[in-house]
């Protein structure tokens, strides 16, 4: 079988505080650190199990700026064969831009693929929507929030989904097929530094986005971040490590949860 | 006629009350509201809406992304396009709406919670809530949304009239997807949604061989350990113990969350406690937000400092 997964590279911004800048048109990535999209991650893993149990290759695709070599290395270090970058200037913000160029993509260089993964949504925007809207454009049938794959056949997979509440709903579909992977679905493999420099001399092919008419599909535009509202919040416990402990007990005393 | 079409959640019988999000910002938006509902007898207030299109369709087709959007199709044969489509931003809303988006061209913003009737902008989060984009969508095709729950169920109101009936039949299931079955959670002794005192911890924690001196804290607390997403995905703690919407909705008279940023999933699930305390070291994080207490620091300090206090 082969798998065609989807990588991005993104923002390390937990703990991380964002900035705005040029009124809000762009947030200053210039302190931040990058890794790859967690969700792609599994999406990756979970496509290498399926290859190395029953054969075929994956390759992993990454949307993005030259940087973005890295999550394809990580990729080819865990097992992918080939990795391709689609070169785009500027970051695509709207997910049917993303899905389409992607489409042009897939049928320009007449890439083949039994499968094709993403990851459920990428840690930045947290649309959740470009292997969806991807399937539609590619009229193929669309899983999304996989939680397990119980079996693969010739012509149909069947799989497991989230809903909500701890609830999982089994489902049969045909291939070719668009799956959306969730977090959490296997444990992701160890990638050394060792690994990756070995990935370093696998071959990946670099194409140009404006080949395949990158964002000219586009039917919402960002037009600025802003800070979150703010709700009131905490009331903030200050002091020195002994001092904030006396205060979180006093409250759980007079919460009477303990005694 | 212009008109917006809710997609409603179902599941397994129940109309899920985040639905009423959906209505809110139909009702928000001033527009004619009719909902779209599988198979089946649904408790709710049926008067928040203009129409009822009720879908020869059990739940399970009707949540399926291949046949919603012949649904949609058939509907828009009967009564004309929609202006809006509104899914719920959950497991099976989102998965539908970026389909139809695909399928039908139409522009899509997900998880809004915020809209600003004046400038026509709809809030969506980034970043787990540490920002908000703007969006709006460009052209005059419909627009496809999925909405936040607890976002603008405030704004649902009664109409003056009942609402009209009306019924699609003729659906074909598509057989490239199927329902096969539902899989239960496998069953375990402990249920986090009884405790009185939750001691939760997040991404933060770090790494598995911290979990341990968080279970002893949780013994000499007499508190219950569970936690979000990522510490389950990792699968430090097991799948019982998750707190957020595709875990348990837990609602203890603390929670006491250590290295919890507040991913909205999680927020979800825990913000109806009645005391909420967190601990994180990032001043910024959402959690803080939603946290009655807020203590910012080491979240592995605050833990051997309280052991420190607690074995006196």
């Amino acid at each position: 079988m082969n798998i065609l997964v989807f990588t991005k590279r993104v923002p390390a911004t937990q703990e991380e505080e964002l900035r705005l800048i040029n009124d809000g048109k762009d947030v200053d990535f210039s302190k931040l650190p990058f890794k790859v999209n967690d969700w792609d991650n599994y999406a990756v893993e979970e496509a290498v199990k399926i290859v190395e149990k029953g054969g075929g290759a994956v390759t992993a695709v990454s949307i993005g700026n030259t940087e973005s070599d890295e999550v394809l290395r990580r990729a080819i270090a865990m097992g992918a064969k080939d990795g391709f970058l689609v070169e785009v200037d500027q970051a695509l913000h709207d997910p049917f831009a993303r899905g389409a160029l992607i489409r042009n993509f897939i049928r320009k260089e007449s890439i083949p693929f039994d499968v094709i993964f993403t990851g459920v949504q990428s840690e930045d925007d947290q649309f959740a929507s470009v292997g969806g809207i991807l399937a539609a454009l590619l009229k193929l049938p669309y899983v999304s929030m996989v939680v397990g794959i119980d079996s693969v056949a010739k012509d149909h997979m069947v799989v497991r989904r989230e809903l909500e509440g701890g609830l999982q709903e089994r489902v049969r579909v045909t291939t070719p097929c668009v799956l959306s992977i969730q977090s959490g679905i296997n444990e992701p493999r160890y990638v050394s530094i060792m690994g990756i420099r070995k990935a370093s001399k696998v071959e990946r092919k670099s194409f140009k986005g404006i080949e395949y008419d990158a964002g000219k599909e586009s039917h919402i535009e960002l037009v600025k971040w802003v800070y979150p509202p703010k709700k009131g919040g905490a009331q903030m416990l200050g002091g020195e490590l002994p001092d904030i402990c006396k205060k979180l007990m006093e409250i759980l005393k007079e919460k009477g949860v303990y005694q | 006629m212009s008109y917006a079409l809710i997609v409603a959640e179902t599941r397994r019988g129940i109309f899920e009350e985040r639905n009423l999000d959906s209505i809110g910002i139909c009702a928000l938006l001033g527009k004619e509201t009719a909902i779209l509902l599988p198979d089946g007898q649904y408790s709710f207030n049926e008067k928040l809406v203009d129409s009822i299109i009720r879908v020869k369709a059990d739940e399970e087709v009707f949540l399926n992304p291949l046949n919603m959007t012949a649904i949609i199709e058939k509907v828009s044969e009967a009564r004309g396009r929609p202006d809006l489509i509104v899914f719920t931003h959950s497991s099976s809303g989102a998965e539908s709406a970026a389909y139809a988006a695909g399928l039908f061209g139409f522009p899509v913003i997900t998880d809004v919670s915020g809209y600003d009737k004046e400038r026509g902008i709809f809030f969506k989060s980034y970043y787990s809530d540490k920002l908000f984009g703007e969006f709006k969508t460009t052209g005059g095709a419909t627009a496809v949304l999925t909405v936040r729950s607890g976002s603008f169920k405030e704004f649902a109101a009664e109409k003056a009239a009942a609402p009209r009936e009306e019924v699609v039949e003729g659906i074909t299931a598509s057989d490239s997807r199927t329902f096969v079955e539902y899989v239960e959670e496998e069953k375990t002794d402990i249920d986090i949604t009884k405790a009185d005192f939750l001691l939760s911890v997040g991404r933060g924690v770090g790494n598995k061989d911290e979990i341990p001196a968080y279970e002893e804290l949780a013994g000499l607390l007499k508190a219950v350990i569970s936690g979000s997403r990522p510490v389950i995905d990792k699968m430090w703690l097991p799948k019982a113990r998750q707190v957020g919407t595709s875990g348990k909705t837990v609602k203890p008279k603390v929670y006491l969350a250590m290295g919890i940023s507040g991913a909205f999933q999680h927020i979800a699930g825990m913000k109806d406690a009645d005391c909420i305390i967190a601990i994180n070291k990032d001043a910024e994080a959402p959690i803080f937000q939603y946290a009655h207490y807020g203590i910012v620091a080491d979240m592995h300090k605050v833990r051997d400092a309280l052991k420190g206090v607690l074995k006196g």
